[in-house]
């Protein structure tokens, strides 16, 4: 499995990825501080394996929401392997009710990323709902 | 239909079928308030809409299309604001009641009416009125500053919580390592995430004592206060090794709120100590304070990263951070921006990326008499 971890807190970047290298099937681990950059490296590589997305909302410049709808812009052949998760510290309701609404997006999870909550999110793993 | 003078008078609409009596009304009040006349229920409408600043609205109960009261329901949903009062004959008095405790008549005057009574009433119902429209003015403040204080309460619960899930997730991380190197860099990540936390509370802090304190003007000697901040900000220049240089020209008398002064210098010293560039050699921050023609000149100037263009007009907004520098709130700047206002105070930028960027305050003595604006 890969993952990309796009983070404005270089510690959430740490974390999530010791946590994910922890796991046993982790074939690579990106992380990137920028959404754009993050987004920019999506475009150009079509990824041929399940790549598992995790996004925080609140960052500066592009946030989560502002990468999800970009992401959705984007040709859905291409995007097909790469699995959207929201990660973030909010605990507001309008953002998770927000969250909801993006097709794309397959889940959110409340920070701290833990071994934990990784597991469950990766078992319950379901093909794409639309494509 | 208007008197002479329309300015200060209260505006006030007779509506009657009987037109002797619209007469004698105006003939009675015109010297003392602007009145409007109307024979027709369609007439009082069209006055109501060409003039939305009637205040008091009088009619006559008994007329022959349509009762006093039932012209005031239906005006009531269409015309709410101005105050309705109904001119009655003893013998219509349970349907006057009625329409009063169903509120659509503010009161009655009994007919034969008195020159004074109707005067008294007309001004009763206009102080009635005047309270209504600053309440409803006062309640619609309020559901503004309500609305901010849910993005407000948004924003910071965000902020407060961030840091804390990092440092959660760093802990649950640590309990899985052995070596001394990996649990350092982590310590040193969470002392980060603490700094982040601890500074956003002062910036609340700071927030909410411009907001809700007492300026108290004194005289400022920008010499200490130059100093001050060297010593403040010793540490920094120390540790991440650049050169902090202060010229202060004072040659006349300066008053000044002095807490908020010293938010706006701390405020930009800090972050030009906080965004330099990281693989820079000769880091400088330099704080330059002119007082000439009654106003300070205070510019602070770096040569760190800079702001790019299209984030220059947004870096006074709360919460808004244009790079993702570990320990930035998105605070810092907005309270400038809050503080200046105080003082009537101006800013303005110049900045290019990778080269720097500098601010030039202006702020206007404040003579020891003036109150601030609150």
């Amino acid at each position: 499995m890969n993952y990309i971890v796009i983070d404005d807190s270089k510690l959430d970047c740490f974390i999530a990825e010791k946590i994910i290298r922890n796991t046993k099937n982790c074939a690579s681990v990106k992380t990137f501080l920028h959404a754009a950059e993050a987004l920019d490296f999506i475009a150009a590589n079509k990824a041929s394996d399940r790549t598992v997305v995790l996004v925080d909302i609140q960052m500066p410049i592009m946030n989560g929401f502002d990468f999800v709808e970009a992401f959705q812009k984007m040709d859905p052949g291409s995007t097909e392997n790469y699995n959207i998760y929201i990660i973030s510290s909010s605990i507001n309701e309008n953002d998770v009710t927000r969250v909801r609404q993006y097709p794309s997006v397959r889940q959110f999870i409340n920070k701290p990323l833990t071994a934990n909550n990784l597991n469950n999110l990766l078992g319950a793993y379901e093909p794409a709902p639309f494509n | 239909m208007e008197t002479l003078n329309t300015t200060d008078k209260i505006k006030v609409l007779y509506l009657d079928d009987e037109s002797h009596n619209l007469i004698c009304f105006m003939a009675t009040y015109r010297f003392d308030f602007t009145i409007y006349i109307a024979p027709t229920a369609a007439k009082a409408y069209n006055y109501l809409e060409a003039h939305p600043d009637i205040s008091v609205v009088i009619a006559d109960q008994r007329m022959p299309l349509q009762t006093g009261v039932e012209f005031f329901e239906e005006m009531k949903v269409l015309y709410p604001k101005p105050v309705r009062m109904l001119i009655t004959a003893f013998a219509d008095i349970e349907a006057v009641i009625d329409s009063v405790n169903r509120g659509s008549v503010f009161r009655y005057i009994k007919k034969p009416w008195n020159d004074d009574d109707v005067k008294s009433a007309v001004e009763e119902a206009y102080k009635f009125y005047i309270s209504n429209s600053l309440l409803e003015e006062k309640n619609k403040e309020l559901a503004s500053a309500y609305r901010e204080l849910g993005k407000f309460a948004y924003s910071v619960t965000h902020d407060l919580r961030s840091p804390l899930s990092s440092l959660l997730g760093a802990l649950e991380v640590s309990k899985d390592m052995d070596s001394l190197t990996d649990i350092r860099e982590i310590l040193g990540m969470m002392d980060v995430a603490v700094r982040k936390l601890d500074d956003f509370i002062k910036n609340i802090h700071e927030f909410y004592s411009i907001k809700r304190g007492l300026a108290s003007i004194e005289d400022i000697d920008f010499e200490m206060l130059a100093e001050d901040m060297a010593i403040m900000f010793s540490l920094s220049a120390k540790m991440d090794n650049i050169k902090f240089t202060r010229k202060v020209v004072q040659g006349e008398g300066f008053c000044s709120d002095s807490a908020s002064l010293r938010i706006i210098i701390i405020n930009l010293l800090s972050n030009a100590f906080k965004y330099q560039k990281k693989d820079g050699t000769d880091r400088f921050v330099e704080l330059d304070i002119e007082v000439r023609d009654n106003n300070a000149h205070i510019t602070v100037r770096d040569n760190g990263i800079g702001i790019k263009a299209e984030h220059i007009n947004s870096i006074f907004s709360m919460f808004y951070r244009a790079t993702t520098e570990q320990s930035g709130s998105g605070f810092g700047l907005f309270n400038v921006k809050d503080a200046l206002e105080r003082l009537n105070g101006t800013v303005e930028v110049s900045s290019a990326p990778d080269k720097g960027s500098e601010f030039r305050v202006s702020i206007p003595n404040i003579t020891k008499k003036t109150p601030v604006t609150q």
